[in-house]
């Protein structure tokens, strides 16, 4: 192991954090990835692809803490979850973004409100939000996935 | 090669270097698999689980459990004696009382701590009180480990696995690290080669006697507290050391090799 620490770091690196999408693969990737040889149709409702082996993939969009995570669902012939992969994941905007949306939760306090940290402000998770809302979204879809393959 | 999935609760990142499109996707697809098996094992949600078991039986009859979870109750042992009990991870009882973790079938948990807990050398955990175990604070690290160990079977010779705070890069190169500060940035730390970083925050720690680590109604802890080891699975656990005594120079990090510091999101305190 070899660790070199960063002794010295200007306050105002903080305040541009890396910012920007990280893609993880393309869509068609994802369809191979979740069908393997597949061949892949269109099953007339946007962002959902019949394979050829059977089963379907669902291109779908989450909320994450404060954007979108794009992600595909593998659903089987008899419905179940075949796989998830990420496709893009978009976290790191500036540091006056994220701020903002949390500090906006105090708007329309008073003195009578608690102001208290899990109680009516909300406490800021890592990345436990984007996985309870692509869970959300997979159960959704699961749901859904009998009116989503077509005929 | 960079693939994502949600796993242990959070968001597994798993990128290797130099290697063919094929045998990335395959070392990629098995690091997963693996990550995946210490989540069936080491689940407090799911009554299958080993953990699962352990909390609903050993307090009665022996549960032998997979080689794994007697690896991570040994590195749990192991913690435990050398923080005079400060890592503890049989508190489960206080997790479920705060409503932190289900209470499904555990009627019959009780207060307690990691010294009800014993491990026979043919893997059969049995409980000689009515505690509950939740691996939470380690086996993620364990899950990073077993992903690194899993690419390096495959061929893989330079990779980063990354659980929501859980990191572990191998290779021949620095990898530069970045620490998520709560409620703030990303702060660059430094660089690390062939070794772990875990970071924690205050909200996300009981303490020893159960009380969050904070009082209601004080500022949010905006800081974020880390520690570098050899491995994932130590790296992970120390957080929690840290975060209760918030002394980076607790002899405990040196006995590990591991080095902890405290990171804020106005400047930057290190200290080895």
């Amino acid at each position: 192991m070899k660790w070199t620490p960063l002794l010295t770091a200007p306050a105002a690196i903080v305040l541009i954090a890396p910012a920007g999408a990280t893609v993880y693969m393309s869509e068609q990737q994802a369809m191979q990835t979740i069908f393997p040889g597949a061949s892949f149709s269109p099953a007339g409702k946007a962002g959902v692809f019949r394979a050829s082996s059977g089963g379907i993939v669902v291109i779908d969009r989450v909320l994450g803490k404060h954007e979108y995570i794009k992600y595909a669902v593998g659903i089987t012939a008899g419905g179940a979850v075949k796989h998830i992969e990420i496709i893009e994941y978009n976290e790191s905007y500036g540091y006056e973004v994220r701020e903002a949306s949390w500090r906006s939760q105090f708007v329309g306090k008073n003195a009578s409100s608690p102001l208290q940290l899990n109680v009516d402000i909300k406490n800021i998770s890592g990345a436990t939000l984007s996985c309870k809302h692509i869970t959300d979204g997979v159960r959704r879809i699961v749901g859904q996935s009998q009116s989503l393959k077509g005929q | 090669m960079r693939r994502a999935r949600p796993l242990l609760g959070t968001l597994v990142e798993i990128e290797v270097d130099g290697a063919t499109q094929a045998a990335a996707e395959r070392a990629i697809a098995a690091a997963f698999e693996a990550v995946s098996l210490v989540q069936r094992l080491m689940s407090f949600h799911d009554a299958d689980s080993d953990v699962g078991r352990i909390n609903r039986s050993a307090f009665r009859t022996p549960v032998t459990v997979h080689p794994w979870t007697a690896r991570v109750l040994r590195h749990a042992e192991v913690l435990h004696a050398a923080t005079d009990g400060l890592f503890d991870c049989a508190v489960g009882h206080e997790f479920i009382r705060r409503g932190l973790l289900p209470a499904d079938g555990l009627d019959h948990v009780s207060p307690g701590g990691f010294g009800a807990v014993r491990l026979p050398a043919d893997r059969s955990v049995c409980l000689t009180a009515p505690v509950a175990i939740d691996l939470g604070g380690i086996a993620k690290g364990y899950a990073v480990d077993r992903a690194i160990a899993t690419l390096r079977a495959a061929g893989i010779r330079g990779a980063t696995v990354n659980a929501g705070g859980d990191l572990r890069v191998m290779g021949d190169t620095d990898q530069p690290i970045y620490v998520r500060i709560p409620g703030g940035g990303l702060l660059p730390v430094g660089s690390l080669r062939n070794g772990a970083i875990a970071t924690s925050s205050s909200l996300a720690t009981i303490d020893r006697g159960g009380a969050p680590h904070q009082s209601p109604g004080s500022p949010p802890d905006r800081r974020a507290y880390s520690v570098v080891a050899p491995s994932c699975v130590v790296a992970d656990a120390l957080t929690k050391i840290l975060v209760q005594t918030g002394n980076p120079r607790h002899p405990c990090f040196g006995s590990f090799g591991a080095t902890a510091f405290i990171s804020v999101d106005d400047l930057q305190s290190v200290a080895a």
